[in-house]
């Protein structure tokens, strides 16, 4: 007999709840724990502490470094948010990472899917030249991908024939539309699932297309919601190839805007803690309210990994 | 039963035209499937490195100018190729010092604790290392003398940096996990703080740091030394190396470590990554099957041999991939040393990326960066394969 098929259980996640077996360690134990515990607490927040009472600082009481501010400066933020000019990046940012994420879902849905469940010449061999590609460092294609954009090596579609990508919303995102972990981590998922399911949806005349969209991709939420947040975080907070291939405001997204106006606010320390606190607050709603599935997406990204 | 009738039916069909059909068909659909993925990564994942070598091998300043062979390898690590072979057989000698001394247990199979060695094995192994050594040190110093001092420099300080973060933020966060583990409250709360770092904008965070390690008096940093009763410093701006601004000292060259500019930059490159590694060793530590330990506490082993003899070596596939992402993270790094990076620490925080990067960036030498970061890219390699020869072959996998 075939074995029962939970469908909860197959897309399930790393669990991060478990806890040694037994009873709780004795009391003085248990304090020393604690202690240990909320020490490290207390450094991993400070900063973001400092970082939001800087912000709401008039410039005297950075300079004198109190510990809050007297009356907070909310104007700070419409101020930073001006100069800066984080109307523009902000769209950009959100933009950037909506196309990036779609485009790297759907590569990844797809190729995950073929490596996993589908029977062609050279699946393996593919398979194997993908993961390889997983350890190259990113200054090492940093310089030719820039060629590629500017049009130099390769025709680049643009709506007037061939031209360059530089400055424009594709060249920031075409090149992060794939993602070889993403694929890793789905191919995994989708290959645990059973075969008979497959049989089953071919009887019923499903082709692979339908399969994929009305079976596994509703089974497999927990690693899809995993690729999608490592996505998120690496289209938001990425930097280094966005600085390099722009040079205009029209596609430039939040992080370099940051960055341009830390070296141009010179000390005003207030405006650019306001900057900060601007750019990560997206990232900390998605964090607050998937806190759960977040972390054990990336725990589950790190042990399969 | 149902499936056993479907299996029977499939197999039935196995020969007729139909499942050709199937077959060819779902070939097709695979290569579809694949298609965008693999376009993708061929050219912008791998068509890159081909790319990358062909430009290294040229004279190319914003413009290509021409072939001009290995000579922005020449110009990167000098054109004293005696320099360079000794610098690489030094390396080599290492390896072959460590097989020396793995390959040399006696009655390995027997018990590995009470094994011994040859003393013979051993003048042989610390022979060998020296040598190795020496021709390191020896290699270095001519390749320093002929090559691109910037470049050369930032070798060692990206190295500081892999070394002073990945260990210290390993075991803080095996030490986190381990409690977080215990049965106590609050643990999803605990976890949710630590893990903050780590996931916020690393530009956002950097900046942040940039001013608690500024150099003024009212800086966090210094305010904190202030409290234990120490006079300011001058943190990110600070080019002296740690030990003798600790020390008094006036030490120099590479076993005097880095400077206090680097160092602080590192203990920013801990605060981020502890979280990170905690979640994963806590994810790690509840995949161990408690049977196990059930198992070991009949036998009557106490708190310590559990861990000791029962985690440590059940937890080191976790340990071995967290190290060994960390090294090529740390070899990797930019973004928040690039923020970080102050005109006053002179160079001494410049890692093997922000060096490239400046070649590149500032000063339009496109073929040159290349070479610059084909030889960083040998070197990861090269890690990476050491880590997994010495340190993958102790992961137990149970």
């Amino acid at each position: 007999m075939a074995k029962a098929i939970d469908p909860l259980e197959i897309g399930r996640t790393v669990s991060l709840d478990k806890t040694a077996r037994g009873k709780a360690p004795v009391p003085w134990i248990q304090v020393l724990m604690y202690l240990t515990l909320i020490i490290g607490v207390v450094v991993a927040i400070t900063p973001f502490y400092w970082m939001v009472s800087s912000s709401l600082m008039t410039y005297n009481e950075t300079a004198l470094r109190r510990i809050y501010p007297e009356l907070p400066q909310w104007s700070n933020y419409a101020e930073a948010w001006r100069q800066a000019k984080f109307s523009r990046y902000f769209l950009n940012s959100v933009i950037i990472t909506a196309v990036t994420l779609a485009g790297q879902l759907s590569t990844s849905i797809l190729a995950g899917y073929a490596f996993a469940r589908m029977r062609f010449w050279g699946r393996d061999l593919l398979f194997a030249l993908l993961l390889s590609t997983m350890m190259v460092p990113s200054m090492v294609l940093m310089i030719p991908n820039l060629q590629i954009i500017r049009g130099g090596i390769f025709c680049l579609p643009t709506l007037s024939g061939c031209g360059s990508w530089y400055n424009t919303l594709a060249g920031i995102t075409v090149p992060f539309m794939v993602s070889v972990f993403s694929i890793f981590l789905l191919r995994q998922f989708f290959a645990q699932i059973p075969n008979e399911l497959w049989d089953a949806a071919r009887m019923d005349g499903a082709s692979h297309f339908r399969f994929l969209y009305r079976i596994i991709i509703p089974m497999s939420k927990a690693p899809i919601f995993t690729v999608l947040i490592l996505g998120f975080i690496g289209a938001w907070n990425d930097f280094l190839w966005p600085l390099v291939v722009t040079t205009t405001e029209r596609w430039r997204p939040l992080m370099v805007g940051l960055w341009t106006l830390q070296s141009e606010a010179g000390p005003e320390t207030q405006l650019i803690m306001a900057a900060s606190v601007i750019t990560i607050i997206p990232i900390l709603i998605l964090y607050f309210f998937t806190q759960r599935q977040f972390t054990e997406g990336i725990a589950t990204s790190g042990l399969k990994g | 039963m149902a499936t056993t009738t479907q299996t029977a039916l499939s197999s039935k069909r196995k020969f007729t035209f139909n499942s050709f059909w199937n077959s060819a068909q779902e070939q097709i659909l695979g290569y579809l499937f694949i298609l965008p993925a693999i376009l993708l990564v061929c050219l912008f994942g791998l068509f890159p490195i081909g790319y990358s070598f062909y430009m290294s091998l040229r004279r190319w300043r914003v413009i290509d100018r021409g072939y001009i062979g290995f000579g922005n390898y020449a110009k990167a690590l000098g054109d004293d190729w005696i320099g360079i072979v000794l610098f690489i057989v030094g390396f080599l000698l290492l390896l072959v010092a460590y097989y020396i001394w793995d390959s040399s247990w006696l009655s390995k199979d027997d018990d590995p604790l009470n094994s011994k060695r040859e003393g013979s094995t051993i003048i042989a192994t610390v022979v060998t290392f020296v040598i190795g050594l020496v021709a390191i040190a020896q290699g270095w110093g001519r390749m320093f003398e002929a090559g691109d001092d910037d470049y050369l420099a930032s070798l060692p300080i990206t190295f500081y940096y892999a070394i002073g973060a990945v260990p210290i933020q390993l075991a803080l966060a095996l030490v986190l996990a381990y409690i977080l583990f215990q049965k106590l409250r609050g643990q999803e709360l605990f976890r949710m703080f630590f893990f903050l770092p780590y996931v916020t904008p690393v530009i956002a965070t950097a900046l942040v740091f940039r001013f608690i390690f500024s150099p003024r008096q009212t800086s966090l940093a210094n305010q904190l030394l202030e409290r234990i009763g120490l006079s300011p410093q001058q943190w990110l701006f600070e080019s002296e190396k740690l030990i003798n601004l600790i020390f008094g000292t006036n030490l120099d060259g590479f076993f005097s470590g880095p400077s206090m500019a680097l160092w602080s930059i590192t203990l920013f490159g801990i605060w981020t990554f502890v979280g990170y590694n905690t979640i994963i060793f806590l994810a790690g530590l509840g995949n161990i099957p408690t049977s196990v330990y059930e198992a070991a506490e009949i036998d009557g082993a106490n708190h310590f041999e559990l861990f000791r003899y029962i985690t440590v070596p059940l937890l080191s596939p976790v340990t071995f991939y967290l190290s060994l992402i960390g090294f090529i993270g740390t070899f990797k790094a930019f973004n928040h040393i690039f923020v970080m990076q102050t005109p006053s620490a002179q160079g001494t925080v410049e890692t093997a990326s922000v060096a490239i990067f400046n070649t590149f960036y500032k000063a339009s030498q496109f073929g040159y960066a290349t070479a610059q970061a084909m030889i960083l890219f040998a070197i990861i390699m090269f890690l990476t394969f050491v880590q997994t020869k010495v340190f993958g072959e102790k992961v137990f996998y149970g």
